[in-house]
């Protein structure tokens, strides 16, 4: 056991520092051209597509030189690369299933940020149960006919194309009729509804398809293999951005504490509350905790090990501390917590949504990450099932099957 | 980078593992439970052959110069056995006569510990039950041939089998550190019966208890920073031991929900045994990170040594309690009794909660720390 950092990470967190300081944008991005000029500004000098194998266009880097990216962005608080799905798991998708033609005509512009992707799983009525999803498609020979509507579609207003899965065969048990195509978001047939959150923006869309087109060429994998394509990449990468999280956590918290000695309550700052100390203490130890338990995993996906179901622990361990620290923060602030506007005292904070905006919108936002990517439930089941090994629950739908 | 084990630390784990399954197993820990000595001295001296007593300890004096990340290793193998005895304050003081101590005293006691001959303690609690060093309120007065203390030690671990206690005091000169012969005169025991028989708690009363010009360790009016550092050691020691506990018994939990049946149906197969079962497991993988990245940290003097200790004890604490506490839940009726053993672990980490500075006290540290 030995948690130091090799020569080479060094000199390359140190590099990347360099880099950051120098050329982090000063003003806010406003415009997709600008975000998207920052991102390719970003893969040329190597900190986009860290992992990604070089023959891609990639820079065939280790987990741990793409979690000192994410980390050292984090740490200067450098607005986020722009196809974040795409690079970290549609690319790897098409990479690990993909055709040599499919590979030839999109990873190199997903990595430039040329075209933006999304990703069109959920549906209204296939949430949790993803496999029961309703979205169909027709095979027409060198088309499929596409029908169906999507939900939780992030970078849907601005996304050139998605990845999408469909039914290709409503006879056959729900896992085993599925596809995964890849699709036009630029035609006739789709449509995209910005959904407004509860935060007040709309980061997610509605994505309504009628008679749109799948081209065969566009298939990955063979027909009816899409939902074992969706398993085995959901949990891809998951992990190599554990550093930049906890840094962003971090640097949140010592604006926590600037506004805790800042405001008063009852003659005295909230620092000197016994209670407010206990609540801060309680959170910065888990804050700590959520640090030491990221290293771990980055130290065995640098080795090559795979965390397969394991990664549901992580993914359970955050979003749910998550919560609780925004809980914990905004009971400390009182009313202050609850402002949507950043009054002059504070400072803007990182919310971890890729947003900036006050505790309140970091607190609000703190809702999605339990629910997103497989709520917290899911993550249970799996962890209990895969990693735990006990026993299936009775389902009507493995009755079925 | 590197969080995994070396093939020495894993051959440690699970040759300690194997030791602790032949020569722990639950009847041996009820037999010590109700012996009025609490712990096996054939075993103390089998662990004293197996280099245990001596991990840390330099090899000059009988040791074999490992680190905190062993010592935890160790720990949490103790705690997965709810193992009774001294090992911890043992190992503790001995490493503080092994930094603080001169020549002499290390010749006295270093070999000795490390070959299993003497045991050792630390009376950390005065009456007031501060942890802070500086809550210290026993007093130590010159004489002719050295010192008297004068105090009460409360929650001693262990006092009535240890050959040397680590007795720390007010001079004139400030805070200082003595050895103090459980035999010398106006010293006495009163041991207490707390609910996990694997704990021995003894109060300590020094009645102008003298101790010789050559029983300070360290420097006098000094010892702040060496209690301190002691503190931390405590601190990430009880949380290894705590997560042995805590797998323990969130092993046991899993194992039950798989043959247990209701409804006609193993109950690990209902989510909300499963969904307990899950948050069991993540709490017990964070606090092996928990616990071995402070032990690490410790070895290496990384600058955030002293938080991570705070964290581990905090985190592990709580995290512990609850996961000992679910497996109960999930046993049902029988978790409850006294014949099944899950209570022998419950017991055990809810015990060391207490020790070496509770979750509220680490919480203020790391407050101190991160906020100042």
């Amino acid at each position: 056991m030995d948690l130091t950092y090799s020569p080479e990470d060094r000199a390359f967190r140190e590099k990347a520092r360099r880099w950051l300081e120098a050329n982090v944008p000063t003003d806010d991005l406003k415009t997709l051209d600008e975000r998207k000029a920052w991102h390719r500004k970003l893969y040329e000098a190597g900190y986009v597509g860290v992992l990604w194998p070089k023959e891609y266009g990639g820079w065939g880097a280790s987990p741990m030189q793409q979690a000192i990216v994410q980390d050292e962005m984090a740490r200067v608080n450098a607005p986020p690369a722009i196809n974040g799905l795409g690079i970290g798991f549609i690319g790897p998708t098409i990479i690990v299933h993909g055709t040599d033609w499919q590979k030839g005509r999109y990873l190199k512009k997903m990595l430039t940020a040329e075209e933006i992707w999304c990703q069109l799983y959920s549906e209204p009525n296939a949430g949790s149960d993803l496999a029961s999803l309703k979205t169909r498609a027709e095979d027409r020979g060198d088309h499929f006919l596409v029908n169906g509507q999507k939900i939780w579609t992030s970078s849907g207003p601005i996304a050139d194309w998605g990845i999408l899965l469909a039914r290709t065969d409503s006879k056959a048990p729900k896992h085993k009729g599925i596809s995964c195509f890849l699709l036009n978001m630029r035609q006739p047939g789709v449509e995209v509804r910005p959904l407004k959150q509860i935060t007040g923006s709309s980061l997610f869309s509605e994505v309504f398809m009628t008679d749109a087109r799948a081209e065969r060429r566009d298939l990955i994998g063979t027909l009816n293999q899409g939902w074992e394509i969706a398993q085995t990449t959901l949990g891809f990468e998951r992990g190599s951005n554990s550093l930049g999280r906890v840094t962003r956590y971090a640097i949140a918290f010592s604006q926590l504490v600037r506004a805790a000695k800042e405001l008063r309550r009852g003659g005295r700052p909230l620092i000197e509350d016994p209670v407010v100390r206990a609540k801060l203490g309680k959170i910065y130890a888990e804050l700590e905790v959520q640090r030491y338990a990221g290293l771990r995993v980055l130290s065995a996906l640098n080795r090559g090990e795979s965390p397969g179901a394991a990664s549901s622990i992580t993914k359970l361990s955050y979003t749910e501390f998550e919560k609780r620290y925004y809980e914990a923060a905004l009971e400390i602030l009182g009313p202050w917590g609850q402002l949507v506007t950043a009054p002059e005292e504070f400072e803007e904070i990182d919310t971890s949504s890729g947003e900036p905006g006050t505790w309140a919108t970091a607190f609000l936002w703190s809702r999605a990450g339990t629910i997103y990517s497989g709520s917290s439930e899911i993550q249970k089941n799996i962890i209990g099932e895969r990693v735990l090994g006990l026993p299936k629950e009775v389902r009507a739908d493995r009755l079925k099957a | 980078m590197n969080f995994s084990f070396s093939s020495d630390q894993q051959l440690l784990k699970n040759s300690a593992r194997a030791f602790l399954d032949e020569h722990m197993k639950p009847a041996t820990v009820r037999l010590l439970w109700d012996d009025p000595r609490g712990e096996s001295e054939a075993l103390w001296k089998e662990m004293g052959e197996l280099g245990w007593l001596g991990l840390s300890l330099p090899e000059a004096h009988g040791g074999s110069g490992l680190g905190m990340v062993e010592t935890a290793i160790l720990l949490e193998e103790m705690g997965h056995a709810a193992l009774p005895g001294p090992y911890l304050p043992t190992v503790l003081a001995a490493r503080a006569i092994e930094e603080a101590g001169t020549n002499a005293q290390r010749m006295r006691w270093l070999s000795a510990i490390a070959t299993g001959e003497a045991r050792a303690t630390l009376a950390l609690l005065d009456a007031d039950l501060d942890w802070r060093p500086e809550g210290t309120r026993t007093r130590a007065e010159k004489s002719a041939t050295g010192w008297t203390l004068s105090g009460t030690k409360r929650f001693v671990p262990w006092a009535h089998v240890a050959d040397v206690l680590l007795v720390p005091a007010r001079t004139p000169d400030g805070l200082t550190l003595f050895l103090v012969d459980p035999a010398a005169a106006g010293l006495t025991l009163e041991p207490a019966q707390v609910m996990d028989g694997a704990t021995r708690l003894v109060t300590v009363t020094l009645d102008a208890t003298p101790v010789g010009g050559d029983g300070v360790l360290g420097a006098a009016g000094q010892a702040g920073p060496l209690l301190a550092s002691l503190l931390r050691r405590g601190a990430v020691g009880a949380a290894a031991e705590m997560l042995g506990a805590a797998r323990r018994c969130l092993d046991m939990a899993v194992g039950y929900a798989k043959v247990r049946e209701q409804f006609g149906q193993p109950i690990g197969s209902f989510q909300a045994i499963r969904h307990k079962c899950a948050e069991m497991l993540l709490e017990v993988e964070n606090s092996h990170a928990a616990v071995y990245y402070s032990a690490w940290a410790l070895d290496a003097r990384a600058e955030d040594a002293e938080l991570a200790a705070s964290v581990a004890k905090a985190y592990v604490g709580d995290a512990a309690r609850r996961v000992c506490g679910e497996a109960i839940q999930v046993h049902g009726g029988i978790g409850f009794t006294w014949e099944y053993d899950l209570h022998l672990y419950f017991k055990r980490a809810k015990a060391l909660e207490a020790m070496y500075g509770d979750a509220d006290h680490h919480r203020e540290l790391i407050v101190r720390r991160v906020a100042a």
